[in-house]
């Protein structure tokens, strides 16, 4: 065909030929060949034979399409040879340069005043417009916008055809038509990029044809979350008209007010994550979070990575307007109706997969606007009239898999050094200094000059795990010189240097050597070179913050908890924005119209919004009824992709085909607008708006997000045997239903617990045996119905009664007692808070923890330990400090746990050759798990628990120890713990207080 | 006086930034916070007794007993880092005219220098050096002996020790501080003390005939001054040594000193990238600022 002729030939021939030829024989040339194809041009002309301009305004598109049938068929020679001169004359064209001082050269000049371009698009459409055609005019075009010597987009006659090729061939989908027009389309957006004032002829030519748009943006907004080199292309295209917008108010203000692009991006998250399995197969119990190798094995995955990605360079780049929708869309189109009902689906699987994505969402994340859009979600947001925040915490508690990733999302979280985070998680319950006895509010500042609180903390080293007692490969034991005059690390040199000190020393006898006899565990200064990374990055990270929580400022008499305002963005958003953003929403709560209700009938426009954005499953009664755990929907990703594209493609496409009864999006977004003030109406009757408040616990319970499901009484939990699935509320703490067990004494072993908790809750349920058997990981789930009325009774009964010291110290703790706000409301109880109180919960339980969990664990607190705010840092490490009665200390726990160990060492014979085997085996793991860990490398902590145990070892000799003996890894850990946080005190002493000039 | 310009300088520059008032109340504030220290630490159990666990009938005093050998293998850090934070401590006091430096061998011994700046001392440049008990803070108070015997009350005329003893009769952890002695050290030359003194002449002189003193203690200034560039007494990577001056070593690091006071806020600029924050100052609620992303 010609276009391919033209795009694949010999150009570097042709042009060779053409160098020498002189610029008015190629006139001449180009001007013969424009004859002839004038001839042929004219003689096919319905209209008239004259050698009038047909005006293609008068011209239908669609028409035109058809019109080859109207006016009989072209001779295939006929069109070949004009093929043939076309060719000849682009290559004219392409070549020639501009004339002097940048006039046009008298081609170009000859191409715009005859309207050669427009003559021959409007010769393509005379003919049988196949894709096979528009592939040829793209391709013409992109060689021309690519290789032409001088500036052809400037001049109308040639943007015009150019144009309406552009708008024709957005309704084609062959996958060969939209490659060469994204490319062409990324080609445009590279000369827009250099050169802006093409800028307002591309409005202008949209003017013309009576819409206000910007055709080369909206033809890429259907490609944004494809996948593939198209994909990418249009991505970067967009990026380029992003950083355009930037500085162009008008390009701005057309994209946040009359294109779809933040709606189609967001909603398009939405789409994407739909896509993803709603249930990960966790390869080991290891596994906590998405590492890069795990994400890459899952094309969906990347999928929405990239989306995801593009948004955040979008939000980088663009205009603040842009920005502004663009995050409050993904808040309101995505994290709200997408993702908050996905983080309380109803299996511990799929809630423990959907945590995973959001702390990878988070890692993944780099814009500070599009973080914050995250956050607030996390902090701000109530699902089912709980935060999201709240949820997330109690799940730290969770046994099993959906334990271990939600430390993992916390380790993400507390990493960000992020003042909002901290102050919602920790600090706000710590700056009204109720959890210490008040004469210690100025200790709360006082620096510990003489590594008290480290001696402390060393102190609690179990016996059985003393340096001393360790075989030599483990005693990583060196003479750590505190004197650094010698060279030889052997005593000899040491008292040698010794004399010569007191030598020169007039005799007076100053001994100026520390220790430097003492043979010392060396591991002990590699947690002193971390602690100080630590901290120090902490404490630069920090400066940042609005205040130093000193426990003055901000003041604790002062400090006024007040109430969460859930969308903190609205409130800054601009109007239009605002407006806009709620659209979205609207067309989601549409599309999950209850299933009770009849739905209206689709809207007669046929603007159709897909389905799925919604990732939740609209489940009946029924379908819930039914047995065991419900099923996802069967995935169809492609479709639901497919599927809106075509609809956002259809929307676009709509406004640049005149005849059609979109003439641009403005009128679209009103005709979707009807359509959803219409959905809104119905289903605001049966599911309230958004905003308000919906009481849970009722029978039927219409949730927010579509999901109907209908609470089962206790008669219906009799009938189904297995009550696993059915819960109105999406929260599946498994901890709230532990908490029914607090007061009964629970065994060491978890799976005791667990049939424990079975138990009690078969009983409540009504005696009927529930068969939790073969589903080991699912037994969490039953109780949720007695849960229901637990929440709802805590906060009355938190405030009223005092926690007992007993509750606090049940394995499992009390988070739900501390729900959101109860805190705040109590001001004056001495509490912590619930993250403090679930991390150390989980910590006494340490010795039957796995060593994974211990590890995330240790590493959260260790974490929270090198923050440089008084408030936090006395709270963890000061061991100085008098707390109230009620408040336990990471001191006290610390405290019970070697307590627990020294039981066990005591009453187990071979305790010590265990930990023996622990530890080789922690040594044999380490350099592996540096490896992955490079490897992988998405995880934003640098301190990586395992990294510090046990550095620099020699490599040891394995013995066999099973990964089961929790309390033996337990205990290997604990102590490693125990140095840390001694080094994290240690270093606070001094970094704390050196001035920031350092 | 060979007093070079150099060092004359950079003591001028010193002083502008500190005044005699910001001592004293620094010293108020470090007598008044530490007192309740040994209290709240001898008072109450390390682990409440309601806040044990019950089902746990170990005895509560055991953590602490059994786990003492740990602690002392661990005595040698404690050491360093309460060294570390002594001078640390003394960094935050910018003592007007003292520069200590611990030495590269032992934390424990600390070299310095004090310029006396106006009396009858005025333009003495003294080098020192501090000794450590190496049972800090637990023992005797340090030493601060001059390398050159100054002639002085309180200077032992032969060994140069200063009597600092008197100020501190007895060190106590928590209250003394290391920069108290430097300060002691300063104060002396300010104010002559001539009870009990450990160079007899010179007190006598002082009571008897001032303007002999006087003359004495010139020479003494002179005699000090004459020995600034020798070697220093100690070899020692870090003992502090005095060279004439010299354009080509010195006037760079001179430049630094001058715009040292610019960098910390560029510093600041290039580190607000890893922390986030939308509080809203004085507010205690997240997301609270009114501005956009603080990026823009």
């Amino acid at each position: 065909m010609m276009a391919s002729v033209v795009a694949n030939g010999n150009r570097d021939g042709q042009s060779l030929v053409l160098k020498g030829v002189d610029p008015e024989t190629c006139m001449i040339v180009f001007k013969n060949h424009w004859a002839q194809v004038v001839k042929i041009l004219e003689k096919h002309d319905p209209l008239r034979s004259s050698s009038a301009l047909p005006s293609l305004s008068v011209i239908n598109l669609t028409a035109s399409s058809s019109g080859s049938s109207r006016f009989g068929p072209i001779p295939g020679d006929e069109a070949s040879a004009v093929q043939n001169y076309v060719e000849h004359m682009l290559f004219l064209l392409m070549e020639e340069e501009s004339g002097q001082a940048g006039a046009m050269g008298p081609i170009l000049e000859f191409v715009v005043m005859e309207n050669v371009m427009e003559r021959l698009f409007v010769w393509s459409l005379r003919r049988e417009f196949t894709d096979d055609m528009k592939l040829e005019q793209l391709k013409m075009y992109e060689m021309l916008v690519g290789q032409a010597r001088q500036p052809l987009l400037h001049h109308k006659p040639i943007l015009r055809p150019l144009m309406m090729l552009l708008s024709s061939c957005s309704s084609t989908t062959a996958p060969a038509v939209e490659a060469e027009l994204v490319l062409l389309l990324n080609q445009l957006c590279y000369v827009l990029a250099k050169d802006p004032s093409i800028l307002e002829l591309f409005f202008h030519t949209s003017e013309d044809q009576g819409a206000t748009n910007f055709l080369i943006f909206s033809l890429l907004i259907p490609f944004i979350h494809r996948e593939g080199t198209v994909g990418q292309q249009a991505r970067d295209a967009l990026l380029l008209i992003m950083s355009l917008s930037a500085e162009n108010e008008r390009v701005a203000k057309h994209i946040a007010e009359n294109t779809f692009f933040c709606p189609v991006l967001a909603t398009g998250l939405s789409g994407l994550y739909s896509s993803l399995p709603t249930k990960l197969e966790v390869p080991n119990e290891e596994w906590h979070c998405l590492h890069k190798e795990d994400w890459l094995q899952m094309p969906s995955l990347i999928q929405f990575l990239n989306s995801l990605e593009f948004c955040n360079a979008v939000i980088q780049v663009a205009h603040p307007d842009i920005r502004d929708q663009l995050v409050s869309y993904i808040y309101n189109g995505f994290l709200v109706p997408v993702l908050a009902p996905a983080l309380h689906k109803l299996t511990l699987e799929e809630v423990m997969t959907t945590t995973a994505y959001l702390d990878l969402f988070l890692r993944s994340v780099t814009e500070p606007a599009l973080l914050q859009t995250f956050l607030s979600f996390i902090l701000l947001h109530r699902h089912e009239n709980v935060h999201i925040l709240d949820t997330l915490v109690s799940r730290i508690n969770t046994p099993f898999q959906l334990g271990i990733v939600s430390l993992a999302l916390f380790r993400t979280l507390i990493g960000l050094y992020c003042e909002d985070v901290m102050l919602q998680l920790v600090l706000r319950y710590l700056i009204p200094c109720n959890h210490m006895m008040l004469s210690q509010r100025r200790v709360v500042r006082e620096r510990d000059c003489y590594s008290a609180s480290a001696a402390k903390i060393l102190a609690l080293t179990p016996s059985c795990c003393s340096p001393d007692r360790s075989p030599p490969p483990l005693r990583q034991l060196d003479s750590i010189l505190f004197s650094k005059g010698g060279e030889t690390p052997d005593n000899s040199g040491n008292t040698e240097e010794k004399k010569s000190f007191s030598e020169e020393n007039d005799g007076s006898g100053n001994s100026c050597t520390i220790g430097s006899e003492i043979y010392l565990d060396v591991s002990y200064l590699h947690y002193l070179y971390d602690a100080r990374l630590s901290i120090n990055s902490c404490i630069r990270a920090c400066q940042v913050w609005s205040a130093p929580y000193d426990g003055e400022d901000p003041p604790p008499e002062k400090y006024q908890p007040g109430v969460l305002e859930e969308p903190g963005l609205t409130s800054r958003q601009p109007q239009m924005a605002l407006k806009k953003a709620q659209r979205p929403f609207a067309l989601q709560a549409g599309s999950c119209v209850p299933p009770g209700t009849d739905p209206l009938p689709v809207n007669q426009l046929e603007l159709e919004w897909d389905d799925s954005y919604d990732a939740c499953p609209v489940q009946t009664a029924d379908a819930s009824a039914e047995r065991g755990p419900p099923q996802p929907p069967p995935a169809e990703p492609p479709k639901h992709i497919q599927e809106m594209r075509r609809t956002a493609r259809m929307l676009v496409k709509g406004s640049y085909i005149e005849e059609n009864d979109f003439q641009d999006d403005v009128m679209v977004y009103d005709l979707i607008a009807k359509k959803d003030s219409g959905d809104v109406e119905r289903t605001s009757k049966p599911s309230g708006s958004q905003t308000e408040e919906t009481k849970p616990g009722s029978a039927e319970v219409p949730l927010k997000n579509g999901l109907n499901l209908t609470v089962p009484s206790p008669a219906m939990v009799d009938n189904s045997s297995n009550s696993l699935d059915a819960k109105a509320n999406g929260q599946t703490d498994c901890n709230a239903n532990l908490q029914n067990t607090t007061a009964v004494e629970l065994g060491d072993d978890l799976l005791a617990q667990y049939e424990e908790l079975i138990r009690t809750l078969d009983h409540e349920a009504g005696g009927k045996p529930v068969k939790a058997d073969g589903e080991v990981k699912k037994p969490i789930t039953p109780v949720e119905v007695v849960v229901v009325e637990e929440d709802e009774m805590d906060f009355a009964s938190f405030s009223a009664e005092t926690p007992e010291p007993e509750k606090l110290h049940s394995p499992f703790g009390t988070i739900n007692r501390f729900r959101s706000g109860s805190a705040t409301k109590n001001n004056s109880l001495p509490f912590t808070g619930p993250f403090i109180s679930v991390l150390l919960s989980r910590l006494e339980n340490m010795l039957s923890n796995s060593l994974h969990v211990n590890l995330l664990l240790t590493g959260i607190l260790a974490q929270l330990a090198a923050y440089p705010q008084p408030l936090l840092r006395s709270f963890l490490l000061n061991t100085n400090l008098v707390f109230q009665p009620t408040v336990r200390s990471l001191y006290q726990v610390l405290a019970i746990v070697k307590n627990q160990i020294e039981e066990l060492a005591a009453s187990k014979k071979d305790f010590t050759e265990l930990i023996t085997a622990a530890q080789h085996w922690l040594m044999a793991r380490e350099p592996s798990f540096i490896e992955t860990d490079k490897s992988g490398g998405s995880s934003g902590s640098n301190h990586q628990e395992g990294g510090r145990i046990l550095k620099n070892s020699p490599p040891p000799k394995p013995k066999a120890i099973s990964l089961e003996r929790t309390e033996v890894f337990a205990t290997v850990l604990f102590t490693e713990f125990l140095k840390e946080l001694a080094a994290i005190a240690q270093e606070h002493s001094i970094l704390s207080y050196i001035p920031m000039e350092e | 006086m060979n007093l070079n310009p150099f060092w004359s300088m950079s003591a001028n520059t010193s002083r502008k930034q500190r005044s005699d008032n910001e001592e004293q109340s620094g010293h108020g504030e470090q007598r008044a916070s530490p007192a309740r220290m040994p209290f709240g630490r001898k008072q109450l159990p390390p682990i409440p007794k309601n806040a044990a666990p019950i089902t746990k009938p170990s005895p509560l005093g055991t953590p602490i007993q059994s786990a003492n050998g740990t602690h002392a293998s661990y005595g040698p850090f404690y050491l360093e880092y309460s060294l570390l934070a002594e001078f640390t401590l003394v960094i935050k006091q910018k003592l007007p005219g003292i520069y200590v430096q611990p030495s590269h061998k032992s934390a424990l011994m600390w070299f310095g220098v004090i310029f006396i700046r106006h009396g009858l001392y005025q333009d003495g440049v003294f080098k020192f050096t501090v000794y450590i008990p190496d049972n800090y803070p637990d023992g005797e108070c340090p030493k601060l002996v001059f390398d050159i015997p100054v002639f002085h009350p309180l200077v032992d005329p032969v060994s140069g020790e200063l009597d600092v003893r008197r100020a501190f009769t007895k060190w106590r952890r928590n209250h003394n501080h290391i920069w108290q002695v430097l300060m002691y050290a300063r104060t002396v030359f300010y104010k002559i003390n001539t009870t009990d003194p450990l160079n007899p002449e010179a007190a006598v002189l002082y009571e008897k005939d001032v303007q002999l003193f006087k003359s004495k203690v010139v020479d003494s200034v002179k005699l000090c001054n004459s020995h600034l560039f020798d070697q220093p007494k100690i070899d020692d990577p870090y003992a502090i040594s005095f060279s004439p001056w010299n354009p080509a070593v010195h006037e760079e690091a001179k430049e630094r000193m001058f715009t040292y006071k610019r960098r910390p806020e560029d510093h600041h600029k290039v580190s607000q990238a890893s922390g986030l924050s939308w509080v809203k100052p004085g507010s205690t609620q997240p997301f609270s600022k009114e501005d956009n992303p603080p990026q823009s």
